[in-house]
């Protein structure tokens, strides 16, 4: 631990000292071996629309920089994050392929996701300057604001709340207004059939 | 002449010299545009090539590859390259394979209905539109999303995407972070430059300009970029050659200067007849500044090539010297002779003129001007200015031993005869082709340099330089309909794979009618906003979203149908600029082919589609060029023979004399061909040009060794000047046969060749010495 502060201190004064450290200490209990599978249930509150979207399925990090985003509902749908592109494919269509160069929210979220699951508190502080709050074991939120200038006027942050070293729920505030709601884990069965922001957040730091 | 006017004189022709080099600089606009050395093009095909050479889309483009670094590093640099090209108008596109909606700017959008062929199929109906609809909501919960997001108000149907589809190339690379890679992990770009691609000075600046930009962009450490491409080449031939030029001309200039100092002893002799030549040089560009705007690249260097001949005529005077005469009373012993010697030069160098081609012309006047200046400032200015005392070089041993020595040769009166057969037989025993007819294989680029362009090529998809489509109709309307009417048929052969792709003009412009018909098949705005109503049933868009679409769509149904004037400057206004042109009142549209399998095929799909579509092969169009350009410059050499034939026997007064001189420089001009020919050499207009330099050097030793003088010391100062003047040709001539670049050794060898035969042909010919 003594080392890993000492490597990561050109880093660690962007937020407190202490709260750096028990971030750090936190993200590195988060991590396991790969593959790690979880189900999920997004809710996406976009300015467009006048209800939320909500879609439910896999995710799935692969290792290394691949994350696999399996919806199951409402329709199906495969997109895989793997070598800097992005490959979807939906049934009966051509897939579409794009660079993840040109979608930094997903960048970020790639980010976050990774560094969590690998348990990689070096990586995450690269990208992100990390706060933590609520230091009991039974709820804590994590958040993260990207560092990219650039990046932040897309996404403002993505903040990620959990029990014991288990991540319950992911949530990303971009910049524009709209935000996107992901339950992990046994909190993607919860998902109520007409979300609120409200609700939701309550869900993920509460419940 | 007194000491003090001596210096006058001197100084006089100095500064005369230094204003013509001040006005010659400032003044000279020289030209690198390859074009403007060819002939007139006579063939419909000929001229289109003429255009086409530089002109056309395959030959602006300059494939680039960055490498060296990991990939998402290339791939910024790639986005860097591309965001400081843009706005460069020396570049008329800029792609690296991430989408590029600058293609169409904001007020060209509400075009995209008319361009796409969406419309073609659909109606913008209730049923479209809620597909269409539901597809952006499954679109808006993936992760594109975020892509996709500030597109969708404007354009729900992503009209846009499908003519940015429609408008990559149909073969394109990989792409990796957003950006095109080939497979050796190198990020692609295409640059259509706005320079012809024959013109290597503009491309130089192109190229150098990319350079620059790259070289700018941060975090570049350990990339590199290569570059290929039409253009690209004709600056590497081009500095290559000129690099080997030079090199070999530093080289050769100091062995002259020794030859000279040797030959002559006296350095002041040696600095005064460099004036000679150097006021020929400066006349000569004078004279081209005077009648021509610009003055081609190649004529200065094949013009400073041929004014070697000039050289000869302050050696002549250097070498005819006697001990304690007065320059000018040597000079002017000598004069009848150099006068003919440079008369004559001047009429074979006439003939360029009688070729018709521009280049070729300027040739001759800077040639025959620079000789003419260079013969009389010798005859003029140049003795009044020579030391008095010299050595008088036909007392010198070696020489008398070498006169005795040519002298006692054999001359045979069979000689001429079995020259002539031996020259004969060697020109009918050699391998065919008689003639080099493809221009490149004179400038030949290293192998691994057109490794690399065909492995960019393929992996870009780029146009093939060779082949052309070529569609041809009274009015642009009809070279559209026409396009249109070969889409499918086009499609229908790319699947056959006789070539990987054709891209026609009406892929980035529909015709009229094509407009009009999707024009007419847009709903107006209450339609559409039922239709959208509809659509959006049940469906969580809030209202009026799309109220950007509905004004698209109508401000579609209103506009003037696309025109190529609408969007000229932009890129796809260059793109349809070089795709279609009007000529002689006619039009045409000119397809690109990408990687084609099939000649035979490919040239039989179109002559089924009639007499106005045609495949032009660039490479056959040049080479016939080069054939007529051969043609016009032999022809050009009959005239001067005729007329040279005629000064000669004029001057001389006797054609018996004549024939002393002018069997040998023919024999030997025939004869370097001969051997060039059994050696297997393909001759080209490069040797045709060395030849005739030749001949110019030969004729002047025969006239010379010709000349009857009875006077031993004079026979010995003729051995000698001619000595010095084979000497140093030898000296200029045989370097540059060394040369790796087939255009120096072509002129390097003929020349060498042709002086050593002209020599010994010319000595064993002489009347003189024959002993009956």
């Amino acid at each position: 631990m003594l080392l890993c502060s000492l490597t990561l201190s050109p880093y660690a004064n962007a937020s407190a000292p202490e709260d750096a450290a028990t971030a750090r200490e936190l993200v590195s209990a988060l991590g396991r071996p790969a593959p790690a599978r979880t189900p999920f249930a997004e809710a996406r509150f976009m300015k467009m629309l006048d209800q939320p979207l909500v879609v439910s399925g896999q995710l799935s990090w692969l290792g290394g920089d691949r994350l696999e985003r399996q919806l199951l509902q409402p329709h199906r749908e495969l997109s895989t994050i793997a070598d800097g592109e992005v490959t979807q494919q939906r049934e009966g269509r051509e897939p579409r392929r794009f660079s993840l160069k040109r979608a930094p929210q997903l960048q970020a979220l790639l980010d976050s996701f990774v560094a969590l699951l690998g348990g990689d508190p070096a990586r995450l502080e690269q990208a992100f300057t990390i706060q933590r709050s609520g230091t009991d074991a039974t709820h804590w939120t994590l958040t993260l604001i990207p560092r990219d200038p650039k990046l932040v006027r897309t996404v403002s942050r993505i903040e990620i709340d959990g029990r014991g070293n288990e991540p319950r729920c992911l949530r990303m505030q971009e910049a524009d207004g709209d935000l996107a709601v992901d339950l992990l884990g046994e909190l993607a069965a919860r998902m109520p059939a007409a979300p609120t922001r409200e609700g939701l957040v309550a869900l993920c730091q509460g419940g | 002449m007194r000491r003090g006017g001596r210096w006058f004189l001197l100084l006089g022709w100095l500064a005369l010299l230094a204003v013509l080099a001040v006005v010659v600089v400032q003044r000279l606009r020289v030209s690198t545009d390859l074009r403007s050395f060819m002939p007139a093009p006579s063939t419909a095909d000929q001229r289109l090539l003429m255009e086409q050479v530089g002109e056309g889309p395959g030959s602006r483009l300059l494939l680039l590859a960055i490498g060296g670094a990991p990939d998402d590093a290339l791939a910024t640099l790639s986005q860097g390259l591309v965001q400081s090209l843009r706005h460069d108008t020396r570049y008329t596109q800029v792609l690296n394979g991430s989408f590029d909606m600058a293609a169409l700017d904001d007020t060209l959008l509400p075009y995209r209905y008319l361009l796409s062929p969406t419309l073609d199929q659909q109606r913008l109906d209730a049923p479209f539109l809620r597909d269409q609809l539901e597809q952006r909501l499954e679109d808006l919960s993936s992760p594109a999303a975020s892509l996709l997001k500030g597109l969708l108000p404007r354009d729900p149907t992503l009209e846009v995407l499908q003519l940015a589809q429609r408008w990559t190339p149909a073969t394109s690379p990989e792409l990796r972070e957003g950006v095109w890679f080939s497979a050796q992990g190198e990020a692609l770009l295409v640059v259509q430059t706005r320079a012809a691609g024959f013109d290597p000075g503009a491309q130089a600046d192109a190229v150098a300009g990319i350079q620059r930009a790259f070289d700018a962009l941060p975090a570049r450490a350990g990339a590199t970029l290569a570059f290929s491409g039409p253009g690209y080449f004709s600056v590497v031939a081009n500095a290559q050659t000129r690099g080997q030029a030079e090199w070999i001309g530093r080289v050769s200039t100091v062995g002259f200067i020794l030859l000279l100092l040797l030959a002559y002893r006296s350095v002041a002799s040696l600095l005064l007849s460099a004036l000679p030549i150097a006021s020929a040089a400066l006349a000569g560009m004078l004279a081209l500044i005077v009648l021509y705007p610009q003055v081609h690249g190649i004529t200065l260097a094949f013009g400073f090539t041929l004014l070697g001949v000039a050289q000869e005529y302050p050696i002549r005077v250097l070498s005819h010297r006697r001990a304690g005469e007065d320059a000018v009373q040597s000079v002017r012993d000598l004069w009848p002779l150099l006068l003919t010697a440079i008369m004559s030069a001047c009429i074979a160098y006439l003939a360029f003129y009688a070729s018709g081609v521009n280049g070729l012309r300027q040739l001759a006047v800077f040639t025959v001007v620079g000789l003419l200046v260079a013969g009389f400032s010798t005859r003029y200015l140049l003795p009044y200015l020579l030391p008095t005392h010299v050595r008088d070089v036909a007392h010198m041993p070696w020489l008398v031993t070498a006169r005795r020595w040519v002298d006692a040769l054999p001359r045979p009166r069979w000689l001429p005869l079995f020259v002539a057969l031996a020259t004969v037989v060697m020109l009918v025993a050699a391998q065919p082709p008689f003639w080099q007819n493809d221009l490149s294989a004179l400038t030949p680029l290293p192998r691994d340099l057109l490794q690399r362009d065909a492995r960019l090529r393929a992996a870009l998809g780029a146009p093939d330089v060779r082949y052309l489509l070529v569609l041809q109709a009274p009015s642009q309307q009809d070279v559209l309909r026409l396009s249109e009417a070969l889409e499918t048929s086009a499609t229908a052969l790319q699947a056959r794979h006789v070539v990987d792709a054709i891209e026609l003009p009406s892929r980035y412009l529909p015709s009229d009618a094509v407009q009009r018909a999707r024009q007419q098949a847009l709903p107006d705005r209450a339609a559409l906003e039922r239709a959208l109503a509809d659509a959006e049933q049940g469906l969580p868009f809030q209202p009026g979203l799309f109220a950007p679409f509905v004004n698209d769509v109508e401000q579609a149904r209103g506009l003037p149908l696309l025109e190529p004037a609408r969007v000229e400057g932009s890129p796809l206004g260059q793109r349809l600029a070089a795709m279609l042109q009007q000529r002689d009142g006619r039009w045409l549209g000119l397809g690109t082919v990408s990687g084609v399998h099939d000649v035979a095929a490919l040239q039989q799909w179109a002559q089924a589609q009639g007499d106005a579509v045609r495949v032009l092969d660039l490479k056959a169009a040049a080479e016939s060029l080069v054939v007529d350009y051969r043609a016009r410059i032999l022809q050009a050499l009959w005239v001067a023979t005729v007329l040279l034939v005629l000064t000669i026997t004029l001057s001389l007064r006797s054609l018996r004399r004549a024939w002393h001189v002018l069997a040998p420089m023919t024999l030997a001009t025939f004869l370097v061909l001969a051997v060039e020919r059994i050696a297997g050499v393909e001759i080209s207009l490069f040797h045709l040009v060395a030849l005739i330099l030749a001949a110019g050097l030969g004729l002047h030793y025969a006239l010379f060794f010709e000349r009857d003088t009875g006077d031993l010391n004079e026979q010995r100062r003729t051995l000698h000047a001619t000595l010095v003047c084979v000497l140093s040709a030898l000296l200029v001539f045989g370097m540059l046969a060394w040369s790796s670049i087939p255009v120096l050794r072509a002129i390097g060898l003929t020349v060498s060749l042709g002086v050593a035969f002209h020599f010994c042909l010319s000595i064993l010919m002489a009347p003189h010495a024959r002993q009956d």
